[in-house]
């Protein structure tokens, strides 16, 4: 284990920034925000979470897959460029890191990966942040993780007061590391670190009863209780914009004339025009089905296909739903019924 | 890119939406075409003010339109019977709507013109033209010029 | 609070008894301190979800879409009934479809002034007598509810429903001013600032469509961004994009807002919406002498027209 005095930082991510595209959490009015820094000052780390995941450093918003151009004799297709400058995602939580690990089994498969995510991907270095105060929102022990969850990561950062503990991962990570800034723990810096651990840990609430749910999911697809437990449901896209796993996309072909961009954006299955079909027909015409294909595919689906629930209990739904949907309690009222 | 042009060697792109009533007499129609040779006006004729969209103008700024001219019909005179009063008030509202988020004031206007008024037309759209070029080449709205922009739109 | 509270639950429980309504729709305790959600109650034996309390900020209007023949009951604050009547002109469902508990408006909390104020997570938090008594880690604070209500409830001029069936609570004083001050003070900045200004809140703008999905208004089966073949904008982040996404989502609500300030409360990047609904209210005041949802009879600017006040040219220049 390595350390990192804080008043040390500044210069690690100065040297950072020389060689890498850096992105870290920010202040951005009174929220924090994922975003590519230029200076070491931008970089907050005292957040407890972001109202955005950073999964699109990973998978951009809008992300352009490729350029088109009709001349009179042909079409020039133009890809991306090549990334050719390395990205380091600094202070991100162990909850969204594990939510990176549940995308890159969808998107970072052996066999036909997808390009555009692997290459970001690949050429990405992770810093994690372990979290000593979890928000009281989260529910990262019920899912599988926990706070100090450093599975992911290249290096791990641990705040033990006027330093960092430094647990260095992979050799990726070891290669950022260097004699001048970061010394070795001491046995006191990794017991307090432990103490740390301990009392966020302490902070988590009880976990919620997340490995029946699969179970109890499956002989609930007919169920009327879906028709009353998120019927205030907007159908708007904010609990599967701002979540960290959910990955849906829509691909689009912007057309300018004799130019173009077919462009891949996130989508939500939360929208009605997601599953609105050519012949008009709905196969989900409320929020009351809408919100059943979100649980299941979180609880139900995903389990059944890679083992894992697709949800690291980050909060950032519940915070953000303009009707206060809560998962959780979703979660409650469907075990207990 | 429009950026490097400048001001004064630049001749402002207008889209002038017009409507089909007011100049259909073949010595208006010589009116039309007279207005066309104003270099980089195109003149697109609808059926009636009313029947313009309010995008159409926004998609005109987007693409990369200077100024936005629409001409309709003057009190009383619609052919539809109301579509200019319509048209008055949808138009006027994005125009003031988007000058109040800081659009040059005048980049978009809403005219009309008396059936018929010789040299009217031309008249107008030289107005426009020549207001419209003492703000330079609009840049608030216009799409991002994909083949030098960025390949990933957003920050994570 | 609690008589209020009461009564909802007393007029809830008889109306749904009768079988008068099919549902009442209110609001039920929120699980995030200072909020509370909204419920739609079908069983006489739930009426006991339902509260009233300085945290039902959202616009319950929304929630009578797609009625079809049913009838239901709806608690409804100033600005909501003002949402009901302007849908009745729009012809969405006719009056006596709906049921109006009419409780005329406290003026309700802005949780995120709130959350500003206080330097840590806000765990707990309670109304009591014209306090809020909030609780983070470690520490409790006692803060003026007045100091932290909602800016657009601050200058609101209809905090008393316009029509109801029943009243819940004593009519309050109407103390509110228009221009809303935001749009005041936006239109005094010169038009660089005011465009630097839209341009940097909409860079925010994740196109989640909370804004339109919270607003009472928004019932187009199919919105113009889900408009495709041909497309009128990208569905993209693109910049130009978004700027003519939310032009044109508050240009369609030019003489149809009521000023709840659903959308800026629903917005999860925090953007400044409310000057720009506010600035097309503003502009239909001048210009058409309209203000939304007053009475059943008046149309809506854009459905309407005056040849005789065509070109005024203080209002209507199109110069």
């Amino acid at each position: 284990m390595k350390k990192i005095a804080k008043a040390d930082m500044g210069r690690f991510i100065a040297r950072l920034l020389e060689q890498y595209m850096v992105y870290a959490p920010v202040q951005v009015d009174d929220a924090i925000q994922f975003q590519e820094i230029t200076t070491p000052s931008e970089a907050y780390l005292d957040y407890q979470n972001s109202t955005k995941s950073p999964k699109g450093v990973f998978l951009p918003q809008s992300e352009v897959l490729f350029r088109y151009n009709k001349g009179p004799k042909q079409v020039t297709v133009t890809p991306p460029e090549e990334i050719k400058k390395e990205r380091v995602l600094l202070g991100v939580r162990g909850c969204d890191v594990r939510a990176t690990l549940l995308l890159d089994a969808i998107f970072n498969t052996p066999v036909n990966p997808d390009v555009y995510y692997e290459e970001k991907r690949g050429k990405t270095i992770i810093i994690g942040l372990a979290c000593s105060e979890p928000p009281s929102l989260c529910f990262c022990t019920s899912v599988g993780g926990t706070p100090f969850d450093r599975k992911g990561s290249d290096l791990f950062l641990i705040d033990i007061s006027d330093a960092y503990l430094v647990d260095v991962l992979t050799d990726k990570g070891e290669k950022l590391l260097d004699d001048t800034l970061f010394r070795d723990a001491t046995a006191a810096d990794l017991e307090l670190a432990r103490k740390r651990e301990a009392e966020a840990l302490e902070q988590m609430p009880p976990p919620l009863e997340v490995k029946q749910l699969k179970d109890k999911l499956d002989g609930m697809v007919e169920s009327p209780l879906w028709g009353t437990l998120a019927e205030r449901c907007l159908r708007c896209g904010i609990c599967a914009y701002l979540c960290p796993s959910c990955y849906c996309f829509d691909i689009v072909d912007e057309d300018y004339g004799s130019s173009g961009e077919r462009v891949r954006n996130w989508d939500a299955c939360m929208f009605s025009l997601y599953s609105l079909e050519t012949s008009g027909h709905n196969p989900r015409p409320t929020g009351s089905e809408r919100w059943r294909q979100r649980l299941m595919h979180k609880f139900n689906y995903a389990i059944g296909q890679c083992g894992d629930a697709l949800c690291v209990g980050c909060g950032r739904c519940v915070q953000g739903c303009p009707v206060n949907i809560d998962i959780r309690k979703i979660v409650t009222d469907v075990m207990a019924s | 890119m429009n950026a490097d042009i400048t001001k004064t060697d630049w001749a402002p792109r207008v889209l002038v939406l017009l409507c089909n009533w007011p100049l259909y007499t073949q010595s208006d129609l010589a009116e039309v075409a007279k207005t066309r040779e104003i270099p980089q006006v195109r003149v697109l004729k609808v059926p009636c003010a009313g029947r313009i969209n309010p995008l159409f103008i926004l998609m005109a700024l987007q693409e990369g339109n200077d100024g936005v001219l629409v001409v309709g019909c003057p009190p009383e005179s619609c052919h539809y019977k109301a579509g200019n009063y319509l048209s008055n008030r949808k138009l006027v509202v994005l125009k003031r709507f988007l000058e109040y988020l800081g659009m040059e004031e005048g980049r978009v206007r809403f005219e009309w013109i008396a059936n018929p008024e010789q040299g009217g037309l031309s008249r107008l759209v030289r107005e426009h033209y020549e207001h419209v070029k003492q703000f330079g080449p609009v840049e608030k709205l216009v799409r991002s010029h994909f083949a030098s922009g960025p390949l990933s739109y957003s920050s994570p | 609070m609690d008589k209020l509270t009461q009564k909802i639950r007393q007029e809830a429980a008889r109306l749904l008894a009768d079988h008068q309504v099919d549902r009442v729709i209110g609001f039920q305790e929120g699980t995030l301190p200072l909020r509370s959600a909204p419920v739609i109650v079908h069983d006489p034996a739930d009426v006991d979800k339902l509260v009233w309390n300085s945290f039902c900020g959202n616009n319950l209007a929304r929630y009578l879409r797609g009625l079809g023949g049913r009838r239901v009951a709806i608690v409804a604050k100033g600005c909501d009934v003002r949402s009901i009547i302007a849908l009745i002109v729009e012809k969405q469902f006719s009056r006596d479809q709906v049921v109006i508990i009419g409780v005329p408006c406290q003026r309700m909390i802005d949780w995120r002034k709130v959350a500003k104020a206080v330097n840590g997570e806000i765990l707990r938090a309670e109304e009591r007598d014209g306090e809020l008594l909030v609780e983070s880690k470690g520490f409790k604070r006692s803060l003026q509810r007045d100091d932290f209500i909602h800016s657009l409830c601050a200058a609101c001029t209809h905090r008393n429903p316009i029509v109801y069936d029943i009243l819940v609570g004593e009519p309050v004083e109407e103390a509110g001013q228009t221009p809303f001050p935001e749009s005041a003070a936006f239109e005094e900045r010169s038009p660089a600032e005011r465009w630097a200004f839209y341009k940097d809140e909409m860079s925010r703008c994740i196109r989640c469509y909370g804004c339109r999905e919270a607003c009472p208004m928004c019932y187009c089966e199919e919105c113009f961004v889900d408009h495709s073949q041909p497309s009128w904008i990208a569905k993209s982040v693109e910049p130009s994009a978004v700027q003519i996404w939310q032009i044109v989502r508050a240009y369609h609500q030019a003489g149809r807002c009521v000023s709840c300030g659903a959308c800026e409360r629903a917005c999860p990047m925090n953007i400044k919406l409310l000057y720009l609904t506010e600035g097309l209210n503003d502009l239909a005041r001048e210009m058409f002498d309209f203000e939304t949802g007053l009475n059943t009879e008046s149309l809506p600017p854009f459905a309407t027209f005056d040849p005789d006040a065509m070109r005024d040219t203080a209002k209507q220049d199109g110069r």
